[in-house]
């Protein structure tokens, strides 16, 4: 069982990535769960037909810790995907860091990560804001991390930040990072500045996303793209990325970039004026 | 060699700074009230314990909610370790009260539970005059609106719901939970209610707790004076005596680590003066009393007090000074006891040998090393290692600390007195110094020392 975490910049597109990434996956006759960590609680919204699903910490709440059951906060989705979400509190309440923590430790209590399984996914949300979001990374429960980026000053920043996490916790967690997920947001020379920055933070390019409308419309439709249209070439893009993490043995500790450094590195590429 | 560093020390050289032997030659203070040094397995306490422990607690009338987790509560109950009487046992220290935060609080939020728990404690208790709730470390990590919760709160039960934002982890011990305190009382409370009518003998006595009844034996000697005593902050004090504490001609403070603050606040808004004093061993409190009098021309009627008190306990102290004469104390306190009764032990031919607190600030220990000979051991915020080197190394014949250290005093093989909750008081003024000094002898010449057998000895 492989145990993957996916981070990234707040919007860069994380959540429609990782649904797309589990669907193709399960396509390709992988068994598949996919928990959300993000409160919104929308991270396996396509994947289950847009259906607003019981979350973990929503159950919990509802019927106390001990009687919380697997069959009330799994539910099965598109391919076979077992679906998660932790869920929390409403913006501005209470410390959804905790919940993250408390919605995986129940999961693991109650066993939810069975034998059968190829891959767990974490989507987390946003960047790493405290310790409770980094915890899928820290405790061990993922192994590799996929971080999503475009070739936004922004995106690349908040990516190098969640490097600086993978540093503190490798050694304790023996995490690594896998790669960076292009997500194209059609900045000049995106394709080569997500190479030269993965390469310089000693990782690479796992592959790169173009963007693409048929994303949107598959959004609305509350489908992911392999569903939606299967013989899409956006959907190829999808198959070609998990074929890629089928097949991806580069995980390293992870070098990240003075400000500075990134700074040049955006200049060299023309980003930064 | 101002600063010696304890043998037990030896893996911690920056306690060095904080333990200082007294020499008059010098300018010199222990480095005190700044951050634990780690390794030193400090006894301090936090903000929370500061505000909700001390300060506030002692108030008789309102129910005083802890929202938190429901450890934090018993600690700080006054009916547990603490001794602050009141008049209204029927309620005060008689009920806990506590949000007890669960897991699904933390991460939801707790100010849905924090409001429904405000107004069952008051629909439970409709007789308490308000509800202060003090926030624990929980509830400043996971940011709970304590002020929109209590505003609402307040609106809907119609008495006054004051929140205390005093976080355990703030500040480097229960120092700034007394200043948040202060803070808050003052901007919450004090000068909300007129008094029914005012004389222009009103008084406040400002920052004594009534522990094991002290303001019972404080208060009758202003009465008899002619002085009338508008409130007592807050030791068996109504919240209704601290909203008209601001029509006072004078703030008497007692304790001056917990309650300058307030009394500086009081007199910068309404031109209050304040007087300190001493209200331990008959020379310290005769001075009060003088001092008081003064202040607001009774210094006959003083004298006729001070007389008949006097003449009251000095004999019987006369002859406990002769069974003390050249004792030696070590006096542990929380902070101006430790200088307080600097002064009463050598009235009663004690000396200090050793003198420590556990958040004092810079201004105690300049009373301290003013208050003791030179040679004197002056430590701050010290250790059980340290204490226990200290209690074998000094070997006083009585120590002063708080229930924590009685046993490992006992096995020491030194006398002990319960100097924070008393062992059986009153201590203040004169007929609380006759306790005081019965409890001392009662410690020091107990048969039990005449049996134990000291190491190197048959």
């Amino acid at each position: 069982m492989r145990q993957i975490a996916i981070y990234g910049k707040g919007g860069i597109g994380k959540s429609t990535t990782t649904q797309n990434l589990t669907a193709a996956l399960s396509t390709m006759g992988k068994r598949v769960l996919q928990i959300g960590c993000d409160p919104k609680a929308d991270s396996t919204r396509m994947l289950v037909g847009g259906k607003r699903q019981p979350t973990v910490l929503d159950t919990l709440r509802e019927v106390g810790t001990e009687n919380v059951t697997l069959e009330e906060v799994v539910h099965t989705g598109f391919g076979g995907i077992k679906c998660v979400e932790a869920g929390g509190p409403e913006p501005g309440v209470g410390c959804a860091g905790r919940g993250v923590i408390t919605a995986i430790n129940l999961l693991e209590e109650l066993g939810a990560y069975t034998g059968d399984l190829d891959f767990v996914f974490y989507d987390v949300l946003g960047d790493v804001v405290c310790g409770g979001f980094a915890m899928p990374m820290r405790e061990g429960k993922a192994r590799e991390i996929y971080i999503v980026a475009s070739g936004e000053m922004m995106a690349l920043y908040a990516a190098n930040n969640i490097c600086k996490g993978i540093v503190r916790f490798a050694k304790q967690s023996g995490v690594r990072l896998a790669g960076i997920i292009g997500n194209s947001r059609k900045v000049e020379n995106e394709f080569e500045l997500l190479t030269a920055f993965s390469e310089r933070i000693g990782s690479h390019l796992v592959h790169f996303i173009p963007r693409d409308n048929i994303v949107q419309r598959a959004e609305i439709n509350k489908k992911t793209v392999i569903e939606y249209a299967p013989d899409s070439t956006q959907a190829k893009e999808y198959l070609h990325l998990a074929k890629n993490v089928i097949e991806n043995d580069n995980f390293v500790i992870p070098r990240p970039l003075e400000y500075e450094e990134l700074e040049e590195l955006m200049m060299e590429f023309g980003v930064l004026a | 060699m101002p600063f010696t560093l304890l043998k037990s020390d030896k893996p911690i050289p920056e306690r060095e700074k904080h333990t200082y032997i007294k020499a008059a030659s010098e300018n010199l203070l222990p480095r005190c009230n700044v951050q634990t040094t780690p390794g030193d397995f400090t006894e301090r306490g936090c903000t929370y314990a500061g505000c909700m422990g001390v300060v506030c607690g002692p108030i008789k009338d309102v129910i005083h909610l802890v929202h938190g987790p429901i450890g934090c509560a018993y600690w700080t109950w006054g009916g547990g370790t603490r001794q602050n009487l009141s008049d209204n046992p029927g309620f005060h220290r008689k009920y806990c009260f506590s949000t007890d935060m669960q897991e699904d609080n933390v991460i939801f939020g707790g100010e849905d539970k924090l409001y429904k728990s405000i107004l069952e404690a008051h629909e439970e208790f409709p007789e308490a005059k308000g509800v202060f709730v003090h926030a624990t470390c929980t509830i400043g990590l996971i940011g709970d609106d304590l002020n929109g919760v209590c505003k609402r709160a307040e609106q809907e039960i119609g008495i006054r719901v004051v929140p205390f934002n005093c976080e355990g982890f703030r500040g480097c011990s229960q120092s700034l939970g007394h200043h948040i305190a202060n803070d808050t009382l003052f901007e919450r409370v004090v000068g909300t209610k007129e008094p029914e009518y005012t004389t222009d003998y009103d008084m406040n006595i400002i920052g004594d707790y009534n522990i094991q009844g002290d303001l019972w034996v404080i208060k009758p000697l202003f009465e008899r004076m002619g002085i009338r005593i508008l409130c007592t902050f807050t030791g068996n004090a109504s919240v209704d005596e601290i909203a008209q504490a601001h029509r006072a001609k004078l703030n008497l403070m007692h304790c001056q680590r917990s309650t300058p603050y307030i009394c500086r606040l009081m007199e910068k808004k309404y031109g209050i003066p304040v007087l300190r004093a001493s209200l331990f061993g008959i020379e310290q409190t005769s001075k009060a009393l003088r001092e008081v009098a003064a202040f607001f021309g009774l210094e006959d009627k003083a004298e006729e007090i001070i007389e008949e008190e006097e003449s009251k306990v000095a004999p019987e102290i006369e002859e406990y000074r002769k069974k003390f004469d050249g004792k030696r104390v070590f006096i542990y306190q929380g902070a101006p006891r430790a200088w307080h009764w600097i002064p009463m032990f050598r009235e009663l031919g004690i000396e200090t040998i050793a003198a420590a607190t556990t958040f004092g600030h810079e201004d105690d220990y300049a009373k301290i090393c003013a208050r003791v000979n030179d040679g004197v051991l002056v430590l701050d915020n010290p250790n059980a290692l340290e204490l226990e080197e200290i209690l074998s190394e000094l070997k006083p014949d009585l120590f002063v600390s708080g229930l924590k250290e009685k046993y490992l005093s006992y096995k020491l093989g030194v006398p002990f007195i319960n100097g924070h909750s008393y062992e059986n008081g009153p201590y203040a003024a004169y007929s609380g110094f006759l306790n005081f000094v019965s409890d001392i002898e009662k410690a020091m010449f107990a048969p039990v020392w005449g049996l134990i057998r000291r190491e190197g000895h048959a």
